[in-house]
């Protein structure tokens, strides 16, 4: 579990963790499996309430529950940069990750793949599948998408390839 | 689609919609607490505890140490900072406002006590107290952890209401305890007839507390002792005097000290101060001058006037009479000598004498009239006047070693006369200068200069020689005069005479008196006594010796003259008889016996006449009276004498003396002459040599002599030795002294020289002489007796003879 920062490890040793081995296509056990996905995400909801961390908004986009849509955010120096997230359940689900998608930033930063697909860290895959299928979309967000904003966001922020709403807003308007 | 699916799609929807609980981090919060006091929101100080975590207001720190200390009434300050959690500095800060704030409080070596603590101590103590009946404070204090004093401070104001006690020298006492103490005090101090040093009573009573007590028994201080005694003392229950605090004087005890003070002043008018101290009284001069106002202190005593008036009128009285008192013989018997001394100064009789020289003090306490000491003073000069005739001789004695050396300083100052004699020249210039120097630094620079004077002064030398030779001379006589007055003085110096002891032993035989007060008393009044005589009988002795000395130093320079006259005369005819010796010395008897004769006739009259001169020489230099021998030609010392005399001698000369009378009983006359050549130059006699031309002069005239004598002889027997020495001096010019026994030698001797029948003439003369000699020895004195004939015509022969005898020798010089 090397490769994270201490309160990135405990705050994932506290998602409950999933035990159904079912990808989309598998019908009732996906179901279940997807049942076990909401408990999950739940809990780390509350968890990051509860610590006043809440940093994201999810929502299935389709009544399978193999594409998820939403917003995540990020607070550097005080200022709030919020940005839409998408992704899809993969058919080898729960063998293989989903890929996590930041539209809005595509081609603004190296640390990502063409489409706003973000690069994990070269720990992740090994961890996920020695944790599947125990690991669910909680822990792709706890152990992919959080550190990478933690990393990433305030090195954009600096450089200026993106800027706060409100600046955008007044420069535009100026 | 399953509901249940939907349940949990609504629950998560919810979820996320639930509001985030807010959360500050402390460090937000401690930025947020700053910010409000940057804002003077919070305008109050803000203290935060040790932990960091919490912010504390100083009333709630106030608060919660007064909190503490209500709990026990007494807490230490850095308790308090641990069990409230602020910083010990805060805490001791507010500590500090509490205690200044409420009087109720107080801060004591980093501890904050009430006084409801104190309140509850003290019942505790007195609770002790009144069980124990006594508490030592050292004992609470150590209890309690504070000191002593706090103790004390603490305890005072609660003595009496809250503990009931009394606090005296660092312990607690019940009252009860207290009055047994005092009762104790009371009756040793009234049981005490004496003074007594109060600490010592004190140990007493401790000790005796302790006793009753047993272990348990805690020492009671000497202090509360001190405490009850002081205000007994004060209450009047017990009386007597307090000095310096601890010497206690009870009145019983001074008022018998005084009375025994004054029954014996009164009855014996003196007082001696160790009686005084003996009572009691440490400073009795002090004591009785206040006391008796008319008394006088004296060293060791105190006395009444009356008793001066006493002994003034004993003394007037001794002094009239013009004898002397013994004041310590007239005083009381414990008077000392110095007490009777100060006494006899206080005597107005007597101080009007010393002023006008009609009295003396000696030894401290006797007095004498100066009628007395004058009559004294004349018995002992006479005394003295027959003492230098027959004591004297005793001191000359042991004097004579100092002569000695005086007599060879008195050599070497002739010495020094002949060199400036020398050196003259050189004097008289250095003299002209340095006539007011004395002869030393003179002969110095004479010796100095005299090269150069003669150099740089050639010519005024002449014309000052005169002038000089006078001035050198005078010079010279004027430093041995100062030599002799120098060694006459170092003399006098050492002349103890009369000695003390002498003076003393004369003292006691003059006057009986003394001898009455023993032998103690005598040598302390007689030796004071001898030694104010004694100065003056000296100087009249060394006036007397001075008169003397003078009147002896023109003999003495007679005297020695004529020694050196008379011995030059006899010395060289010495050595003429001794050259005549050398004829015999072939032949050992006669030689021998010629040897003796000369040593036993010659020689033994210039040694005697050396010695006896000497001697005399000897006394006169001492100052003693010598008749003047009138046969001083005629003296003979026995061997007996002789050695005596030279013994008398002063140092090394004694040794050459006696080296003399033994050469003379010898048989070499060269020992002897070498013996009396060494002892004249110790002397200081100079002895000359016989030279050619003085041999021959002294010859001649001993020849003249002779011949004289020849011619005039009538008597037959002793014309023999003459005629034939006669012949010795005509025939080998030698001057032979011969006795009859060596004549026949002698007369042997002249054979070669002599003709014939010159030679029978003599031969002949000389068997009958010794015939005649031998018949005469014979006779028995008997007148009928055939060889009283037989002499008279042997006589008769030899005179017949005598005429060719006589033209043998006066004739030869003629033909």
């Amino acid at each position: 579990m090397e490769g994270w920062d201490p309160s990135t490890k405990s705050t994932l040793t506290q998602i409950p963790l999933l035990s159904t081995k079912a990808g989309p296509r598998d019908g009732a056990p996906w179901t279940q499996r997807l049942k076990e996905e909401y408990k999950s995400l739940i809990a780390y909801t509350q968890m990051n309430k509860s610590n006043d961390n809440d940093w994201f908004r999810i929502s299935a986009a389709n009544p399978e529950g193999t594409r998820w849509t939403g917003k995540c955010w990020y607070v550097h120096n005080l200022l709030k940069y919020e940005f839409d997230l998408q992704f899809d359940i993969p058919v080898t689900y729960p063998a293989t990750a989903p890929e996590l998608e930041l539209p809005e930033l595509d081609g603004k930063t190296q640390k990502m793949y063409r489409g706003g697909k973000i690069c994990l860290t070269v720990h992740f895959k090994p961890l996920w599948a020695k944790n599947c299928p125990r690991f669910g979309i909680a822990h792709a967000l706890c152990l992919g998408l959080a550190p990478w904003l933690a990393a990433e966001i305030p090195i954009l922020v600096d450089s200026g390839m993106i800027k706060h709403k409100d600046d955008a807003a007044s420069s535009t308007e100026s | 689609m399953d509901d249940e699916l939907l349940e949990l799609q609504r629950q998560f929807e919810f979820a996320q919609q639930v509001k985030s609980s807010i959360r500050l981090s402390e460090r937000n919060v401690v930025e947020l607490v700053q910010k409000l006091q940057e804002l003077r929101i919070i305008d109050f100080e803000l203290l935060h505890t040790v932990s960091g975590k919490e912010y504390i207001t100083p009333e709630q720190l106030r608060n919660e140490i007064l909190g503490e200390i209500n709990k026990v009434g007494r807490v230490s300050l850095i308790d308090l900072a641990d069990n409230i959690g602020v910083d010990l500095y805060h805490v001791e800060k507010q500590a500090q406002q509490i205690v200044s704030d409420d009087p109720a409080f107080m801060s004591i070596q980093g501890e904050i006590i009430s006084q409801s603590y104190w309140d509850s101590v003290a019942e505790e103590i007195n609770e002790r107290l009144q069980e124990c009946s006594q508490i030592a404070l050292a004992e609470l204090a150590a209890q309690l952890h504070v000191g002593s004093e706090l103790v004390a401070s603490m305890l005072e104001p609660r003595l009496g209401t809250l503990v009931k006690g009394r606090l005296e020298g660092g312990q607690l006492y019940t009252p009860a305890y207290v009055a047994r103490i005092s009762a104790m005090v009371r009756g040793a101090s009234r049981g005490i007839t004496v003074p007594t040093n109060l600490s010592v009573l004190w140990s007493s009573l401790q000790q005796l507390l302790q006793e009753m007590e047993g272990a348990t028994g805690v020492a009671v201080d000497g202090s509360l002792f001190q405490y009850v005694f002081n205000g007994l003392v004060k209450e009047g229950k017990i009386l007597g005097s307090l000095r310096a605090g601890v010497h206690w004087t009870p009145s019983v005890f001074a008022i018998a000290q005084k009375e025994s003070v004054d029954s014996f002043f009164s009855q014996n008018s003196f007082i001696g101060y160790e009686v005084l101290l003996n009572l009691g009284i440490p400073q009795p001069i002090q004591f009785l001058k206040s006391r008796y106002p008319e008394g006088t202190a004296l060293v060791t005593m105190f006395v009444h006037s009356s008793l001066i008036e006493m002994l003034d009128a004993a003394a007037e009285d001794a002094l009239e009479r013009g004898g002397w008192i013994d004041t310590v013989s007239v005083l009381p018997a414990s008077f000392g000598p110095q007490d009777a001394s100060k006494l006899l100064s206080l005597c107005p009789s007597v101080q009007l004498a010393l002023k006008s020289n009609n009295a003396f003090i000696f030894g401290e306490s006797y007095l004498f009239s100066s009628r007395f000491i004058k009559d004294v003073y004349d018995r002992l000069e006479k005394e003295t006047e027959t003492f230098s005739g027959s004591g004297l001789s005793s001191i000359m004695l042991s004097d004579e070693t100092r002569c000695g050396h005086d007599s060879s300083r008195l050599a070497e100052s002739n010495e020094v006369a002949s060199e400036i004699g020398s050196n003259k020249q050189a004097v008289d210039k250095g003299s002209k200068k340095k006539r007011g120097k004395s002869s030393w630094s003179m002969v110095a620079s004479a010796s100095e200069s005299g090269l150069d004077n003669q150099e740089h002064f050639p010519t005024k030398s002449k014309k000052n020689q005169r002038k000089g030779k006078d001035n050198s001379s005078l010079q010279v006589s004027d430093s041995r005069g100062a030599v002799k007055k120098e060694s006459v003085k170092a003399k006098e110096d050492n002349l103890n005479i009369p000695s003390e002891e002498w003076l003393m032993q004369k003292l006691r035989m003059l006057v009986p008196d003394f001898e009455e007060q023993g032998i103690e008393d005598s040598e302390t009044i007689v030796r004071p006594l001898a030694n104010y005589l004694r100065p003056m009988l000296i100087n009249s002795w060394k006036e007397r010796r001075k008169a003397l000395f003078t009147e002896n130093a023109e003999r003495m320079k007679r005297l020695m003259d004529n020694l050196r006259k008379k011995l030059d005369e006899s010395f060289l005819n010495m050595q003429l008889y001794e050259k005549a010796l050398d004829l015999f010395e072939d032949d050992q008897s006669t030689s021998l016996i010629l040897h003796r004769h000369l040593l036993r006739t010659t020689a033994s009259t210039i040694v005697d006449m050396l010695f006896h001169d000497l001697d005399m020489h000897n006394k006169l230099k001492n100052g003693l009276e010598v008749e003047e021998s009138k046969n001083s030609d005629l003296i003979s010392l026995s061997p007996g004498e002789g050695t005596a005399i030279a013994k008398s001698f002063p140092g090394s000369l004694s040794n050459r003396a006696l080296a003399v009378v033994e050469a003379l009983e010898g048989k070499r006359v060269e020992t002897f002459m070498s013996a009396l050549r060494a002892f004249a130059e110790e002397s200081g006699l100079l002895l000359r040599k016989l030279d050619k031309k003085l041999e021959k002069t002294l010859l001649h005239s001993y020849r003249k002599d002779l011949t004289s004598q020849v011619s005039a002889e009538t008597d037959s027997v002793s014309l023999l030795p003459k005629v034939v020495s006669l012949l010795y001096v005509q025939l080998n010019h030698k001057a032979l002294q011969a006795p009859g026994r060596a004549i026949s030698v002698a007369v042997g001797r002249l054979k070669d020289k002599l003709e014939d029948s010159a030679y029978k003439i003599l031969t002949d003369y000389q068997s009958a002489t010794v015939t005649l000699l031998a018949l005469m020895s014979a006779a028995t004195g008997n007148e009928e007796d055939c060889t009283s004939d037989r002499i008279l015509s042997k006589r008769e022969l030899l005179e017949n003879q005598m005429a060719a005898l006589k033209g043998l020798v006066l004739g030869a010089p003629q033909s």
